[in-house]
């Protein structure tokens, strides 16, 4: 039997390649825990899956999000800058291509940072502070 | 019109309904979503047991970005509830994280009302019968409890009204 191909579609089928857990059970978190929805699904800002909304991994914990959702929060002064799964303070590998909304999260994350050095340092100003008070009593 | 808040809100919903811890349960006004009435019943083997309390929690755009803002509706007789029913709870404040949801914040508070947080009293008459007479901190309690029966009482007889 001869068989004549007159035409042909192709299917492709993707799936993010999300991290496994931190502590090797080797449980892979399917949602993004922000807004609930699927990591192969969108952020609920966006239209379509995929490289429009992509996801982000956290390099300090290994959680997974969609790029927007942790985005809006760490805009949130609130966030501290901290991963909403463990509080750990929350970094990212930076890929090799950047994007802008890449350098949008990195700068968010230098702001919180900053922020926690300028209150760290506003601790030790008054402990200073208090000690020299102290020499002054003493003296 | 679907907002990301809302849409969250109807996640919560479906968890709600889908698998919700025992007993709490909540669902948003059938014209409101960004409203919600719930019900904790108090933990058996507390003071609280049996007790039926209920909450509205209110949710805004910024959700789950911002927390929403949580208050009984029944009387309550606890060291971290105000007299207005507001709750004095770490992750209703600074210690909230967006992968909170209603379900979350419900099982939350429940687990508060046998392990209040001395330290912060937001009911000082609560907080001190809790650390030096516990058995008339009981009492009280109990009496919220009594009362968060009638309060249901209450409100079937006005639906028994509307039926007239």
């Amino acid at each position: 039997m001869k068989v004549k191909i007159l035409e042909w579609k192709s299917f492709a089928t993707w799936h993010w390649d999300l991290a496994t857990s931190a502590d090797d059970s080797g449980y892979v978190e399917e949602l993004c825990g922000i807004c609930r929805v699927s990591f192969d699904g969108t952020c609920p800002n966006c239209k379509y899956p995929g490289d429009d909304c992509p996801i982000v991994l956290g390099s300090g914990c290994t959680h997974n999000f969609h790029l927007h959702c942790i985005l809006k929060w760490l805009e949130q002064e609130s966030s501290k800058g901290l991963c909403p799964m463990c509080r750990q303070i929350f970094t990212f590998k930076e890929p090799e291509q950047t994007s802008d909304v890449l350098i949008n999260l990195k700068t968010l994350i230098d702001g919180h940072r900053v922020m926690r050095e300028r209150f760290q340092q506003g601790n030790e100003q008054e402990f200073e502070a208090f000690g020299a008070d102290q020499d002054l009593q003493m003296a | 019109m679907s907002t990301p808040a809302k849409r969250r809100l109807m996640r919560d919903f479906k968890r709600m309904q889908q698998d919700a811890p025992s007993g709490v349960s909540a669902s948003p006004l059938p014209d409101n979503v960004m409203k919600w009435n719930a019900v904790i019943i108090g933990p058996s083997d507390t003071p609280f047991e049996d007790g039926t309390f209920r909450l509205i929690l209110q949710f805004d755009e910024q959700y789950p970005n911002k927390p929403p803002s949580v208050k009984f509706i029944s009387d309550m007789f606890h060291p971290n509830v105000y007299a207005s029913g507001e709750l004095c709870l770490d992750i209703l404040q600074n210690r909230w994280s967006p992968t909170y949801d209603v379900s979350s914040i419900l099982t939350s508070i429940q687990s508060l009302l046998n392990d209040p947080n001395i330290s912060s009293p937001a009911n000082v008459e609560a907080a001190n019968l809790y650390k030096d007479h516990r058995s008339q901190y009981v009492k009280r309690v109990r009496e919220t409890v009594e009362n968060s029966w009638l309060e249901d009482d209450l409100e079937d007889d006005e639906d028994d009204k509307d039926d007239e």
